[in-house]
């Protein structure tokens, strides 16, 4: 409760932290687009999986972000008022995601094989065609990508006006927006992952599966916003705003989504593995066989058994430094995760990596995070005025 | 029953049964801000037996008291443990060894572990919630019939509106005229002597 941390003078990001750093991301990007794209033309079918690995991966952290924001509002989070710019900044990435769609629209029917089978000749497609036809497909991803998009430029949009005023109106109407579009965000994110990942396998179901995405990417993306607050922090910024109070606050919240995506990951593990029904079953003979078996083991050990061991203590988690550590690593087992949903599809004989994985994933990479360092600069690094950013910086833990 | 001798113009009242020995010094606060900065005074005095209370917790008031991380997050450890092996205990030691009983033809050895894992879960569960609650009441000294601050009429609106600070008499630092001229320092109203019941 000192004095000094009561009015903050604002701050906004000097490039200087980057320098030529910028146009490297750039580069690499264009590179590695350029080359994707030009290898896939050769062989689309790897150049299509690999690529929407990379995507869905970096999907899901730009919803998490917006998962947060929509918590934020929502419930009136006190502590997450200081680090809420970097999930804005992290979820107006979502025209850029829509934009990075484009190359799948080339490969889809490598991708959902529904799509080539004709009419009729299926009859467990036939029964699902209300919903598994082309028309209907292409509209649902279009309203995700608007609705999604709409949402995170909005409150980003009311957020950077309450700067200049600090009209507690802005946080009125953020409320209302968030109660408005979180039945929708719900769907959405949930359709997205049914279309995009389990449409990979038309007869395969799980009504678990659009929670088991929502965990990881809550997960995820929180980590990507408590590495972004570090680097900010190590560059000097935010000194006054996010404390090591802060960092426990997100410690606590990373072990409690690390127990939830093992939660629902068993769980939907355990209805499958129990009732023993090959509709269902499939997805995990696939990848409880040949060397996905191992990936898949140390999935269970690597995202849930390691990071819920190095989380459930309390003292470390108020080190930055190592809290970053195991933000990093949850980051890979995450990546870890959306590869063994996608990538055995086509390569069933186990685990065979490509050079198009990597080229994805530093095309979409770099791509998104040159687009987030530009919007990093446009606008102040915290919530300037939000009527509850003296209650965040003083938040007891 | 006792009375002030101090030259100091202090508003002393005692309370409880006058002959018993004395239990603590008790002041009261009208707000939780006054309770807070005083408990910082008392910390920094180095008093080691006294406590706070008010109508509602208070955030910050551990770090305020300067009281040391509790045990409980240990016997809530410990009480999972128990929890979690006693469950893998009665699962595999009657499934897996006494009695091995083929279901819908799943294997009964290690491999069963997605059967047994939810009741592991749960038991995990169980046991750490019962021993956070009843940790937390035997950290606390509960239950028990009474406690000597009742004795003091006032204490009763610490579930009102009002906010006290009590020094026991076992504090090493405590000597009734000191912690009493301490006690008015602080800025609160009321300082009263309480005694034990008998």
């Amino acid at each position: 409760m000192n004095k000094s941390s009561s009015s903050p003078s604002p701050e906004y990001f000097d490039y200087k932290h980057v320098g030529g750093r910028f146009m490297g991301l750039v580069s690499v990007a264009i590179v590695s687009l350029v080359v994707s794209f030009l290898l896939g033309m050769h062989h689309p079918k790897q150049f299509a999986f690999s690529w929407l690995f990379a995507f869905f991966y970096f999907m899901t952290i730009v919803i998490g972000s917006l998962f947060w924001i929509l918590v934020h509002h929502g419930i009136d989070v006190e502590w997450s008022v200081g680090v809420r710019r970097q999930m804005e900044n992290v979820a107006s990435l979502f025209p850029v995601m829509a934009f990075l769609f484009v190359p799948l629209i080339f490969v889809a029917p490598r991708l959902w094989t529904w799509m080539t089978i004709p009419h009729g000749a299926d009859i467990q497609l036939m029964e699902k065609a209300a919903y598994l036809n082309l028309p209907f497909f292409w509209m649902r991803a279009a309203f995700y990508f608007l609705f999604f998009s709409t949402v995170a430029l909005w409150l980003r949009k009311l957020s950077v006006a309450q700067d200049k005023t600090g009209d507690p109106k802005y946080t009125m109407m953020a409320r209302k927006i968030t109660f408005a579009s979180l039945p929708f965000f719900a769907v959405c994110l949930t359709f997205a992952a049914v279309d995009w990942l389990m449409g990979l396998d038309f007869k395969w179901v799980s009504t678990m599966w659009g929670v088991y995405i929502f965990a990881g990417s809550a997960l995820s993306s929180l980590c990507v916003i408590l590495l972004i607050v570090t680097a900010l922090r190590s560059a000097g910024y935010l000194q006054g705003i996010v404390s090591e109070r802060h960092y426990s606050l997100m410690g606590q919240l990373m072990t409690a989504f690390t127990v939830f995506w093992a939660y629902i990951g068993f769980d939907q593990y355990m209805l499958i593995w129990y009732a023993n029904i090959p509709e269902e079953t499939i997805y995990f003979l696939r990848r409880n066989t040949e060397s996905w078996c191992t990936l898949n083991m140390i999935l269970v050990v690597g995202h849930f058994l390691i990071p819920f061991v190095l989380l459930l203590f309390r003292n470390p988690k108020r080190r930055p430094a190592y809290l970053c550590g195991v933000a990093f690593w949850i980051l890979l087992m995450h990546m870890l995760d959306i590869y063994i949903v996608v990538l055995p599809m086509i390569h069933p004989a186990g685990f065979a990596p490509s050079i198009f994985d990597v080229l994805a994933l530093l095309a979409i990479g770099c791509t998104l995070a040159a687009v987030f360092l530009k919007r990093l600069g446009d606008v102040p690094l915290w919530p300037l005025r939000d009527p509850r950013l003296k209650d965040s910086i003083n938040i007891a833990v | 029953m006792e009375r002030s001798t101090t030259k100091m113009m202090i508003s002393t009242t005692t309370t409880g049964f006058s002959t018993a020995p004395i239990y603590a010094v008790g002041v009261e606060f009208d707000s939780a801000r006054d309770l807070y900065h005083a408990a910082e005074k008392v910390r920094d005095a180095g008093y080691k037996r006294w406590d706070t209370f008010s109508p509602f917790p208070i955030h910050g008031m551990d770090t305020a008291m300067g009281l040391p991380k509790s045990w409980l997050s240990a016997l809530v450890f410990i009480g999972g443990l128990t929890g979690f092996s006693t469950a893998a205990f009665m699962e595999f030691g009657a499934s897996s060894f006494l009695y091995p009983l083929i279901v819908d033809a799943k294997p009964t050895n290690l491999m069963t572990i997605p059967a047994f894992f939810p009741i592991m879960f749960e038991l995990t569960i169980l046991f750490s919630a019962l021993t956070a609650t009843f940790g937390m009441l035997a950290l606390n000294g509960l239950p028990r019939w009474n406690h000597p601050l009742f004795n003091w009429d006032r204490f009763k609106k610490v579930t009102e509106d009002k906010f006290y600070i009590a020094i026991e008499a076992t504090d090493e630092k405590f000597s009734l005229e000191e912690t009493r001229q301490f006690l008015q320092s602080l800025g609160g109203s009321h300082i009263t002597v309480i005694h034990h019941d008998e």
